[in-house]
């Protein structure tokens, strides 16, 4: 490059320092620069190069990438048209008189010429540079609303049919009611949800022939594809239609172990069949599976339901051509098709699709337990499945205390604890995502002298802890005296393996039983009267 | 949209493609099962907005209101269909000023918007001295007004008198009217007020305007929506980038322009001035913005934004389920590049109408089509396809006429929603020149602005509001 | 060891994949799809891996990812696999994990139709053959798959088997057309036929034809068209086959269907179409005649 053509004046002095606090520098030279510009000692610059062109942007990059360099007092770096020939002229600058608007005009003023030196190596250096091949990456940024995600995958192959929310609580109405707007049924993991809010959820969604499953809906299975909680279980023709999450994982394990496959599993919420919310999803879940040519039978999971909403399932029974059976628990009797238990519920569905009954599986403890006197303690991850216990062991025992809701708790005699409960899991995780907190509560109750009998129950499946038998059993191979009896629920194909986790805990000492029911009533059988 | 399907929508016999949200964990499980998803990052939206989402996500006259509000934004048509005087065709008086952005009194005006008010007022002859045009308008005795509350809009300062010359922008039965635009340098507009900015506008009102007018007339309507789509295809995103626009206007009414009866040294006066001015377009992009998102106003329910502005002091929106009421907070200092040795102390905070071309679809919001404006940001053209890619997740719609090219010709983002803007957190981008914060110093940079957070909240607030207590 | 990646199987493949570990031939590798074959007395004996947005066979274990993310990348003619214990094994010869599928879900093949009306039947032949293209067929003016379905559609089993030996095999690729032609032919019979009233004699025939041409399958056609055919005889789809039998049934909107189904493979797709549809007519017509 050849020399350029410049005007000096001023003096010379060592410029600030460089390296790591430049940025410090220049930050005290920009307070510093009008004091700089009275003192009007300086060096300054001008240049034209004749027939170089680089837009507007480009230049006014390079202008703040001079005058933020170290020393620098003032930068102009661009085309030489009138107008900035006079902004020039502003600065202080002695525009050339040669210079024409296809010419680039560079001027700069420094505090001393090391510093103009510099500013020139970095004005040769702006100006060489080309733009970064950066590129057009095609990484398009996640989508940051459900309903932008559904809009973006409408057009693909695959195009969504349903929103998995699990956002706090407070936040879920937003996001659901978007994937309602956009097409897609829901299921709402969340719980905290207003009950107003799942009410206009649930209006909205059969307004659009969709199912709002929740809210604090824990699981689901759809076409084979399990949801938040669930097994893995063979296509089948049973359908389930549950407001109770680990009720549903029960009946479908135990089906699954008769050799019976499930269609789908819709979760409807534990709230739906309650006066306020009166089944909404219940009955948009029944009219679903009805319709489905895959379903040829249809259980319905639940607590005994608010007295008027049974009349309106009864109704949208009595109207639908597939066969229901009523998995009820406590059932009053004011529902048709009623079942005891859970267990007793599927042996009830398999009488009807003429499937023989099975033993349902179980792997007694290695050494024979026998009946002592103490209490029970039962320590439960599934609410429905402590339900179920809490009424069979009430049936046998009399007085059992309980955190269930309609139950008095306690601390001493027989106990039926649900660490499912919110107010057991706040601040933390699901017991069967992190089972801390209920084998703190094993250990006690292992080395408590009242305890005669621990009844467990280990859920299975996805969304469940890899190995839970990897932490319980250790525990149980510790136990003395006091007999452990476990309720399995899951399938050989559920990541965890049942089979390699009932053997675990059975090879520790417990009693295992795939059916929940059989192992509340092994348990209570353990406690002398 | 097909045929609603039997058995919600689908989900019981297609196969299963999950949209999940929130806990990771979930979605984790999902992928081990081989099932296709499509993630979106949530993220809670700011503190104290969920009772009022709620309130509007769960009005059931949302969805279809948004859609009959958009729909009109879009279906809008702009032309050109004449160049009148502002006292003429607004009816302005003596003595009223038009100005951009949310109203505004003179004691809360900013340098610029003060300096264009001054210069209005040497224009109108209502002062003879700048010191004296001030004092006037300290003592309240002249009328100032919203230029959105007349069908106006106005860049920067936007100040707007009776003898200055508007386009009139026709949809329909429907007006919208902006100034004429001054060119680079000292102006108006960034409160400049200097005797050569007094001379250009009497230029401007005895010559330019004349000579637009003839040449509109002889022309006919001018299809803005042709040029703009066709601009935006040219690298254009008709804000900070109207070059494509100007020349295309220029050869749209350059015919006309050397027929309007007028001696030949001004004729040519004329195509100098817009030739020489890149922006000269832009006044007639933001009048067909207004004539677009006015179609949109005072739809009951509709949480679409149909006015963003900006008067120098605050920033400013109007939503269409709200009516006329803006909803407003203090306006940023632009982040940008700045002209020669200015630098952020030097800048005023953002000013202008000019934000009614990203309520409408274009600017900062079709930035992908103009990858040059991106370096206004120091960024590079990945930055450009970000920007215009992350304003689909705020938008209601797709502009059928105004396309992308680089996107594969999708429309641009258009049709902001104040509930998407609370619930992402993502804030409109706006391409915008930076007014020196001096009167009379003029454009002293350009760059990038976001709105303040809080006019989403406060305007979500007040549909909330309506729709608890109607 | 190789993270295995996550995999939905069709019912169709339980017997191979919860089986013990057996090797498995590797027939072909495509960026959507690997074809893997098993020597085991039962069919299906070919297995497909193939990715999310790839033509769902009844055979298929599908993974999560697309094409787009060349899950099958790594894979090469030559290398070893191993069907079994829940597990899809594929390791070059020298030993290298290639790709590793754990079986997670199942999915079924079988769709199930409910009663359908003869004259939603005759709807549903209609809505079909407007959509069909039959510049794509790949058997036009081959004589072959007209007789067959004139045959089937008077219920004469025995011309029918001969026109259907006609064309098994027949074509290019790894599914020939005359392959494609018969499994949607026979699908169409057993599912629809045992849909709508009076269909009895419809799946009869598909119960002869499906036994015959399937018999020396795998002498005559390729070992992938020879399980697909077994499958078809069993009244097992491809997802994109069972969305057009579903709307056929009024269960879906079935134009979409088609065009979807049409949009298979090469020919494949247009292949299928045209025996179901002559499927649908044969079904019909043996369905109104008198028993």
């Amino acid at each position: 490059m050849s020399e350029p053509k410049g005007r000096r004046v001023g003096w010379t002095e060592e410029s600030g320092e460089r390296g790591t606090s430049e940025r410090a520098t220049r930050q005290a030279d920009v307070s510093d620069r009008h004091e700089a510009e009275r003192g009007a000692l300086s060096e300054t610059f001008v240049e034209v190069r004749p027939g170089l062109y680089r837009d507007s942007i480009t230049l006014m990059r390079i202008s703040r990438g001079l005058s933020e360099h170290d020393g620098v007092q003032d930068a102009l770096t661009a085309m030489a048209t009138g107008l900035n020939l006079d902004l020039l002229g502003q600065l202080g600058f002695t525009a050339p008189p040669d210079a024409g608007p296809n010419d680039l005009v560079v001027a700069i003023r420094a505090a001393d010429e090391m510093a103009l030196g510099t500013a020139r190596d970095l004005l040769d250096s702006l100006l060489a540079e080309t733009p970064a091949a950066a590129g057009l990456q095609d990484a398009e940024a996640p989508a940051r609303t459900i309903g932008a995600a559904a809009a973006r995958a409408a057009g693909g192959p695959a195009p969504p049919r349903l929103a998995l929310v699990s956002v706090p609580g407070p936040h879920a109405f937003a996001e659901a009611m978007d994937a309602l707007e956009s097409g897609l049924n829901v299921m709402i993991f969340s719980d905290n949800v207003p009950v107003e809010q799942e009410i206009a959820l649930k209006d909205a969604a059969a307004g659009r022939g969709l199912i709002v499953m929740g809210p604090d809906c824990g699981t689901a299975v759809v076409g084979g594809a399990g949801l938040g909680f669930a097994n893995a279980v063979r296509p089948g023709p049973v359908g389930i239609v549950a407001a109770s999450g680990t009720g549903a994982q029960q009946v479908m394990c135990l089906l699954d172990a008769a050799g019976v496959g499930v269609s789908h599993t819709l979760g409807v919420g534990g709230r739906d069949l309650s006066a306020e919310v009166s089944g909404r999803s219940t009955l948009q879940a029944l009219a679903a599976l009805g319709a489905d040519p895959a379903t040829e039978l249809i259980v319905v999971v639940s607590k005994p339901p608010a007295p008027r909403v049974a009349g309106l399932i009864r109704e949208a029974a009595r109207r639908l051509t597939t066969p229901i059976v009523f998995a009820v628990l406590g059932d009053d009797g004011d529902v048709p098709g009623r079942a005891g238990d859970l267990t007793a519920a599927v042996a009830e569905v398999l009488s009807e699709l003429g499937v023989p009954v099975p033993d349902w599986p179980c792997w007694p403890a290695p050494r024979p337990q026998r009946p002592r006197a103490g209490a029970l303690r039962g320590l439960f991850a599934g609410g429905t499945l402590c339900a179920e216990a809490l009424l069979i062991a009430a049936d046998a025992l009399g007085t059992v205390h309980s955190n269930l809701p309609g139950w008095t708790p306690g601390t001493t005699g027989h106990l039926m604890i649900d660490f499912g409960d919110d107010r057991l899991t706040q601040g933390r995780a699901h017991p069967m995502i992190d089972p801390s907190l209920r084998l703190d509560r094993l250990a006690d109750e292992l080395a408590d002298p009242e305890c005669a009998v621990v009844l467990l129950d280990v859920v299975l499946g996805h969304g469940a802890e890899p190995d839970p038998a990897a932490r319980m059993a250790p525990l149980i191979g510790a136990a003395g005296d006091t007999a452990v009896v476990v309720s399995l629920c899951g399938t050989p194909h559920d990541p965890q393996g049942r089979d390699r986790q009932a053997e675990a805990l059975r090879d520790a000492g417990a009693a295992v039983f795939a059916s929940n029911a059989a192992a509340a009533r092994h348990a209570v059988s353990l406690v002398e009267a | 949209m097909t045929l609603p399907e039997p058995g919600l929508g689908g989900l019981l016999t297609k196969d299963l493609t999950v949209v999940t949200a929130g806990t990771p964990l979930l979605a984790e499980a999902l992928a081990e099962q081989a099932v296709p998803m499509v993630p979106v990052d949530w993220r809670p939206p700011a503190p104290g907005t969920e009772d009022a989402l709620a309130a509007v996500m769960g009005d059931p006259r949302r969805a279809a209101a948004n859609a009959k509000a958009v729909g009109r934004l879009l279906a809008a048509r702009p032309r050109l269909v004449d160049v009148r005087p502002a006292g003429e065709v607004l009816g302005l008086e003596s003595g009223t000023f038009l100005h951009a952005g949310p109203p505004i009194t003179w004691d809360r005006a900013s340098g610029p918007m003060r300096g264009a008010l001054i210069g209005a007022m040497l224009l109108e002859e209502l002062a003879r001295t700048p010191e004296e045009a001030e004092k006037k308008l300290a003592a309240g005795h002249m009328v100032l007004d919203s230029c959105h509350h007349r069908r106006t809009v106005g860049p920067m300062a936007g100040v707007v008198s009776p003898s200055m010359w508007m386009f009139e922008v026709a949809d329909g039965d429907r007006r919208a009217y902006c100034s004429l635009n001054e060119g680079l340098g000292k102006v108006l507009r960034y409160g400049a007020y200097g005797p050569d900015v007094i001379k250009r506008l009497r230029w401007m009102s005895e010559i330019l305007g004349p000579v637009l007018r003839a040449a509109v007339r002889e022309h006919g309507p001018v299809d803005l929506a042709a040029i703009m789509a066709n601009a935006l295809q040219m690298g254009d995103e008709l804000h900070n980038r109207n070059r494509a626009a100007t020349t295309l206007l220029c050869r749209e009414l350059a015919a006309d322009v050397a027929e309007a009866g007028f001696p030949q040294a001004d004729l040519a006066d004329v195509l100098r001035f817009i030739g020489g001015n890149d922006h000269f377009f832009l006044n007639l992009a933001m009048a067909a913005g207004k004539v677009s998102a006015d179609a949109a106003r005072n739809v009951p329910g509709s949480s679409l934004v149909v006015a963003m502005a900006r008067n120098g002091t605050d920033f400013g929106i109007q939503v269409s389920g709200t009516g006329d009421r803006w909803f407003t907070a203090p306006a940023a200092v632009p982040d940008g590049l700045y002209l020669g040795s200015y630098g952020p102390r030097d800048a005023n905070p953002d000013i202008g109408d000019s934000t009614i071309t990203e309520t409408t679809g274009t600017g900062g919001f079709a930035m992908a089509a103009a990858p040059a404006i991106v370096r206004f940001i120091g960024g590079e053209v990945p930055d450009a396809l970000a920007a215009t890619r992350r304003m689909y997740e705020i938008t209601l719609a797709e502009h059928p006429v105004l396309q992308v090219p680089i996107l594969s010709f999708r429309g641009t983002p258009t049709g902001i929603d104040i509930t998407r803007v609370v619930r992402t957190g993502i804030l409109p981008v706006v391409n915008t020149g930076i007014a020196g914060r001096v009167a009379g110093v003029g454009q002293v940079g350009a760059g990038l602005v976001s709105p303040p957070a809080e006019v989403f909240a406060a305007a979500l607030d007040a549909l909330a509001e309506r729709v608890l207590r109607p | 060891m190789r993270t295995p990646v996550a995999g939905a199987a069709s019912l169709a493949l339980r017997h191979l994949l919860d089986g013990p570990r057996r090797p498995a031939r590797l027939i072909a590798v495509f960026p959507s799809a690997v074809y893997l074959e098993v020597r085991v007395p039962d069919e299906p004996r070919v297995l497909a891996v193939v990715s999310s947005d790839a033509v769902r066979l009844p055979n298929a274990t599908v993974v999560a990812a697309s094409s787009r993310l060349q899950p099958f990348g790594g894979i090469h003619d030559g290398d070893d696999a191993f069907i079994g214990e829940g597990l899809v094994d594929i390791v070059s010869a020298t030993g290298v994990p290639r790709l590793r599928v754990r079986v997670r879900r199942w999915w079924d093949p079988s769709p199930v139709l409910g009663p359908i009306s003869a004259a939603r039947l005759r709807h549903g032949a209609v809505t079909l053959e407007g959509g069909m293209d039959p510049g794509r067929f790949g058997l036009r003016g081959h004589p072959g798959p007209e007789l067959l379905a004139a045959r089937c559609a008077a219920g004469d089993l025995a011309h029918a088997v001969d026109a259907a030996e006609r064309i098994v095999g027949l074509g290019p690729g790894l599914t020939p057309s005359g392959d494609d032609v018969l499994a949607g032919l026979l699908l169409a019979l057993r599912l629809l036929g045992g849909a709508v009233p009076g269909g009895g004699t419809a799946v009869w025939l598909a119960d002869w034809l499906g036994a015959a041409v399937t018999a020396h399958a795998d002498t005559r056609t390729t070992s992938l068209a020879a399980s697909l055919l077994h499958c078809a005889a069993h009244g097992e789809a491809a997802t994109e086959v069972a969305a057009v039998l579903r709307g056929i049934a009024g269960q879906e909107p079935l134009r979409p269907a088609v065009r979807r189904l049409l949009c298979a493979g090469h020919t494949s797709g247009a292949d299928l179409a045209w025996g179901l549809h002559a499927g649908c007519q044969a079904a019909l017509s043996l369905s109104q005649a008198p028993q």
